[in-house]
């Protein structure tokens, strides 16, 4: 072990994780905090609690249509990424030949991409072709942001689905389509399913690849929060913001008892 | 080879073409030609989005001449010079306790929260902490260490502080991940050995953990040095990083010809870095050991 064993060191040690772990919630906590905090400005520490907040975000046409676009696309793009990223990763991990490397590379390309570079060509690009600003760029946009993490997740995936039982049941002349459908995907299953909800939460949240891409009509919420946080210091938006958060901390940890994340990270 | 082998390998040939067609025409489409399609509109000698024609490198002459951008772009390495190196510093022991301490199933939820929860979320929380009304302020006040509220927002500081606690998660998980498949018995071995613990922390544990700071190190400094919107909503008019710069050329100017020369810049300083990153670990770091996680 790095650190001693003594009382002082590991009570050192334990301080600064301590430290590090609520700095590092401090955001989210202070949000949840203000959201239930009946006064239109945040105080320390808070006086009283109510819904209210929650109650007017649920009544702000802006909030909820933004919301349900943002799921919309988010479903799109997975199940988009989820189409083209499964094979794809098989097939990146059950051959080695030459210029697969190199696949591998362009696929994953998107994550280091600035999304600056990115929004910036695609919203050019939409211009060019005619498409604009929207709900088409939009769904180009976060489908080749979210197809790196399937890709990434389900190579990982594959690695570890035993190649025995395809050649099992290809000896049983079972034809390709059968085996995927039959073998293959019931078989990662699980990975599948953290693949998607990673592709959805990695979609549901962004902003800065969706800021180029969104016209007038169509926000997503974090574009539509993005507008309020410039714009008004609402505790609406606080309530919003939790609500994002109560989501996400959900969804981590439904990945954590399907898949456990520990393996995927 | 027989003919029989001929027509199998043929036949996987096509299978592994038609696995891999839709995700390369993908990314084919949505990025490849989109960023090739920058790199034209770079080269229109227009200053406008409209009636682009021709082939000029002005925009790139003026944004590697202009003190202005010259100067936004030397500032913003730096910043994410130091945003990368705070990070790494603090995302090595976090990291490392993370891979081997005790309640690693929580300490591992609180690093992927805050990295899927919307960047927005981080920041709105960050502005009711730092703002005039935030939750400082009025501790501070209520403990008399002020007596008046201070504007804590809108500094170079402070966009560096939230920019570094925005990514610290990406150091820490890049660490953990390295470390957990160190065998214990190496430092063990070292400590036997009569190593003390800063000689098993400099001969064994950092040339073991190289690759996961590196790519730590990677994703941190292109995410810093190409953002925009923590330093427009956390640094207001005062932190003219390069990223806000780009934006404003492509979508109040207008100026896209130019805005696309900046964004090309950009994108060549940050990838860049991450390869001169790499041939300074040596092949076992950089950018595929990013992505390849």
């Amino acid at each position: 072990m790095l650190w001693q064993n003594n009382k002082r060191s590991i009570l050192t040690w334990g301080l600064f994780q301590a430290i590090a772990y609520f700095v590092l919630a401090l955001p989210s906590l202070v949000i949840i905090g203000a959201s239930f905090n009946p006064g239109s400005v945040l105080t320390f520490p808070p006086h009283g609690l109510t819904l209210a907040w929650y109650v007017r975000a649920v009544q702000t046409p802006a909030f909820t249509d933004s919301f349900l676009l943002s799921v919309e696309l988010a479903s799109i793009a997975t199940v988009l990424s989820l189409l083209a990223g499964t094979p794809a990763a098989y097939a990146l991990e059950r051959y080695r030949l030459p210029g697969l490397q190199s696949v591998q590379t362009l696929l994953l390309s998107p994550i280091v991409i600035p999304a600056i570079v990115l929004g910036i060509g695609l919203l050019m690009f939409c211009n060019l072709i005619g498409i604009g600003q929207g709900l088409a760029a939009l769904l180009l946009g976060h489908f080749v942001l979210t197809l790196p993490y399937v890709v990434r997740t389900l190579i990982s995936n594959f690695s570890l689905f035993d190649v025995v039982l395809e050649e099992a049941a290809q000896s049983l002349r079972a034809s390709r389509l059968v085996i995927w459908y039959r073998v293959i995907l019931p078989n990662i299953l699980p990975g599948l399913l953290s693949a998607a909800i990673f592709s959805f939460v990695t979609s549901f949240g962004n902003v800065a690849l969706s800021i180029f891409l969104v016209s007038g009509s169509t926000a997503t919420l974090p574009v539509q929060m993005f507008a309020s946080v410039e714009h008004s210091s609402d505790p609406t938006l606080a309530a919003v913001a939790s609500f994002v958060i109560f989501i996400t901390g959900i969804i981590v940890l439904g990945i954590d008892r399907l898949a456990g994340l520990q393996r995927l990270v | 080879m027989g003919r029989f082998a001929t027509r199998i390998a043929w036949s996987r040939n096509i299978y592994l073409l038609g696995l891999l067609t839709p995700a390369v025409a993908a990314v084919m489409l949505i990025l490849s030609i989109p960023v090739a399609w920058l790199v034209r509109i770079s080269l229109f000698p227009q200053d406008q989005s409209y009636d682009l024609s021709g082939w000029s490198a002005v925009h790139y002459m003026k944004a590697l001449t202009d003190d202005l951008y010259l100067e936004s772009l030397a500032r913003t390495t730096i910043y994410s010079l130091i945003v990368t190196l705070g990070t790494a510093i603090l995302g090595f022991p976090l990291g490392y306790a993370a891979a081997r301490g005790k309640m690693r199933r929580w300490k591992i939820f609180f690093i992927v929260l805050p990295l899927t929860l919307s960047l927005i979320v981080n920041i709105f929380g960050w502005i009711m902490i730092l703002g005039q009304n935030g939750l400082l302020n009025s501790v501070l006040l209520s403990l008399h260490l002020l007596d008046h509220p201070k504007q804590f927002l809108f500094g170079v500081g402070t966009v560096l502080v939230v920019l570094g606690h925005t990514y610290l998660p990406f150091q820490i998980l890049s660490v953990m991940s390295v470390v957990r498949q160190i065998d214990p018995m190496l430092e063990e071995a070292s400590a036997s050995l009569r190593g003390n613990r800063w000689v098993t922390f400099w001969r064994v544990i950092i040339p073991l953990a190289r690759p996961g700071i590196v790519a730590g190190c990677t994703i941190v400094f292109i995410l810093t040095i190409s953002a925009f919107i923590i330093p427009q909503l956390i640094g207001g008019a005062s932190v003219q990083m390069y990223a806000v710069l780009v934006f404003q050329q492509m979508m109040t100017v207008l100026n896209w010809p130019f805005g696309s020369a900046l964004s090309l810049i950009l994108l060549v300083v940050a990838l860049g870095f991450a390869a001169l990153l790499r041939a300074a670990a040596g092949r076992s770091g950089g950018l595929r050991s990013v992505v390849a996680k």
